[in-house]
């Protein structure tokens, strides 16, 4: 039995080594330089240099702001749509439902660059289809570029629906594994469609739902493309920063490695917390 | 309580029929089960009393109303579903009184309904769990008593206990025996295993490829079969079926000799219209109506193959020329295989169907 270990870990070595290298190590060296100053040459050992710069900066608990306003706002809203979703591609009445399944899903294949130039475009304050539709209704054309409010809307419906519709495939998928019978046990029990809904199929997709949020959770601490490219790097002022701009500003533009360290630990810190917490909010009763 | 009639009924899957025109009648308080083999239609004309499938053609009528066009909660029925059906997010308790919750019934009789549910199937202990926390047969206890809170006049059953194992399935088949009798209901009751059927049913409704081949008692069933299918069916190990031609006709009884037997000829009384004569018939034997050599009317020589011993029987699985006949024998425990002997068979104790399965009485 030992041999064959052995045999299996000579197999496995040339993904272990790149794997410690390009995964393990750069994971330990950010660690590591998160606690060194990054801005002098040579870099010095400096534990509370970016530490204590996180602690009192007004840009990080500005885009730390952002990132959970589009959290706490974007994320409900997309998991109920995706629900909302999934729940009439699973309609027995839907006809071609391959083909609305792919269009849900398309967004997620669709290149981060295109769809961005294609949502400034839509929403530009002077050609934009979006303004064009507001105004044909009487409404006022709004400049979601340049003012803050706006342009943290335009990045969440940005948000939203790139992944609606990846999130609306993976509960499809739990909606699927509801026995029919269950339901029919509750028709016989006259219990209505809509309470059918939210007495049985919600419950019953908790799990798949919890798995959802947690990916758009992890997925929206990291938020970078859409404010990057649809509101120019997180304009205006900063309004749209987030937490993933603002560690690319640091580390890639700035070059301070040591702060941008501090900051992805913290993201990632964050996210964890904010994992476990929904989690235990929405554990299952022994 | 309420009778159920299907008159015609008939089931389409598209231009696909899988029901051809049912007839019957279920007596108010009946125990009623529907066999037959797998896609024999029994399951979807089930659904279709429960209004969980559409009727294509025909009527249903529960305690004397039509119910083609009547919601599933209005029929008065409550099912018991294979894979019990229970809502796995919910306590046994609750997955009790979820329908009666949902539709406002005063909480009082909730609890009076639920308790007396708990109370005749004896799971009292189990109200505080949920399905995951519970065998399969406390689940199949569970799912009966969420149709038991029902009070409904009518019980579905649908294969219920075919998830079981054995000894569970034994005990259960008893229980609902016994709640039948307790509650006084009329229940229909779906399985293939004809076990079940014969030991459960006030009557039986034997159903092959979408049509009712013949419904009645169980011994009734047993004894005097209507087709092959039937005979079949019903009765386990099944019934033998003897390849045989009809060499005379004279006084209303036809002379069959076995065709695959050296010529062993046997007479048999009938009653009804009689064969033509050089007609290829088939001779139907039950399994304990083998007698020892000389004691019957025909003697057919065999050679065992194989003997299963159950103790208080043996059955014995017999070459007999290209037909293998299962022979029941008593007190034969040593028999080995490959033994040859002689058996009997007696005409008042065999059937007689013609080629293409119908009786000859």
């Amino acid at each position: 039995m030992r041999y064959r270990n052995a045999t299996a870990y000579r197999f496995l070595t040339p993904y272990l080594l790149i794997f410690a290298i390009f995964w393990i190590w750069p994971i330990i060296s950010s660690f590591l330089i998160s606690f060194q100053a990054t801005r002098t040459v040579p870099w010095r050992f400096a534990p509370t240099f970016n530490w204590g710069r996180l602690i009192g900066d007004p840009a990080f608990f500005n885009a730390l702001k952002n990132t959970l306003l589009i959290l706490v706002i974007q994320v409900p809203v997309m998991i109920s749509l995706a629900v909302v979703m999934a729940v009439l591609l699973n309609s027995p009445l839907l006809k071609a439902r391959g083909l609305y399944r792919f269009a849900f899903f398309a967004p997620v294949v669709v290149g981060e660059v295109a769809y961005s130039a294609v949502f400034r475009l839509m929403f530009s304050l002077d050609f934009g289809i979006v303004n064009k539709l507001l105004n044909s209704v009487g409404l006022e054309k709004i400049d979601w570029f340049s003012n803050v409010t706006p342009a943290m809307a335009l990045i969440m419906i940005a948000v939203t629906w790139r992944w609606a519709g990846y999130n609306a495939i993976i509960i499809l998928a739990g909606l699927q594994s509801i026995p029919d019978d269950v339901y029919e046990a509750a028709t016989l029990d006259r219990v209505s469609k809509l309470r059918q809904f939210f007495y049985i199929t919600l419950p019953l997709l908790k799990p798949v739902i919890v798995f959802c949020a947690v990916l758009s959770i992890i997925g929206t601490m990291q938020l970078f493309t859409e404010p990057f490219l649809i509101t120019e790097r997180g304009g205006p002022g900063g309004g749209t920063e987030t937490l993933g701009l603002l560690l690319y500003r640091q580390g890639f533009r700035s070059l301070n490695f040591g702060y941008a360290s501090a900051i992805a630990y913290t993201m990632a810190g964050l996210a964890i917390a904010i994992t476990l917490v929904q989690l235990w909010l929405t554990r299952e009763p022994k | 309580m309420a009778a159920v009639t299907l008159t015609n009924v008939v089931k389409r899957f598209g231009t696909f029929e899988v029901v051809h025109g049912a007839n019957i009648d279920i007596a108010d308080g009946e125990f009623v089960v529907f066999v037959g083999p797998s896609g024999c239609g029994k399951s979807t004309l089930l659904r279709m009393v429960a209004g969980l499938e559409d009727i294509s053609g025909g009527e249903i009528a529960i305690g004397g109303k039509v119910v083609n066009d009547v919601e599933p909660a209005d029929r008065g029925i409550a099912m018991v579903f294979q894979s019990y059906a229970l809502y796995p997010h919910m306590t046994v308790e609750q997955n009790l009184s979820f329908g009666l919750r949902m539709n406002g019934n005063p909480k009082a009789d909730t609890q009076r309904r639920v308790k007396r549910a708990a109370e005749i199937l004896c799971i009292d202990e189990l109200m505080q769990r949920r399905p995951k926390q519970l065998s399969g047969g406390q689940r199949q206890r569970v799912a009966i008593g969420r149709a038991i809170v029902r009070e409904p006049q009518v019980f579905l059953f649908d294969e219920p206990l075919s998830n079981l194992d054995a000894e569970l399935r034994v005990q259960m088949r008893v229980e609902i025996s016994r709640l039948h009798k307790e509650l006084g209901v009329t229940m229909i009751y779906v399985t293939h295993d004809q076990t079940e059927a014969m030991t459960l049913a006030d009557r039986i409704v034997v159903l092959k490829a979408g049509n009712v081949e013949q419904i009645g008692a169980p011994l009734d069933l047993y004894d005097d079969p209507a087709n092959r299918f039937v005979a079949g069916f019903i009765g386990s190990p099944k019934m033998n079926f003897i390849a045989a031609q009809v060499v005379d006709l004279s006084n209303s009884a036809a002379t069959v000799e076995l065709v695959n037997h050296g010529g062993a000829r046997l007479r048999k009384p009938l009653c009804g219209p009689l064969p033509a004569a050089g007609a290829e018939v088939v001779l139907g034997v039950r399994p304990e109506h083998f007698f020892e050599a000389g004691e019957g009317d025909c003697d057919i020589p065999v050679k065992a193959d194989v003997a299963e011993h159950l103790g208080s029987v043996s059955y014995v699985y017999a070459d007999a020329g290209p037909e293998e006949l299962i022979i029941e024998r008593e007190a034969r425990r040593q028999r080995a295989s490959s033994d040859r002997f002689t058996v009997s068979i007696k005409a008042e104790r065999s059937l007689l169907f013609d080629k293409t399965g119908a009786r000859i009485r």
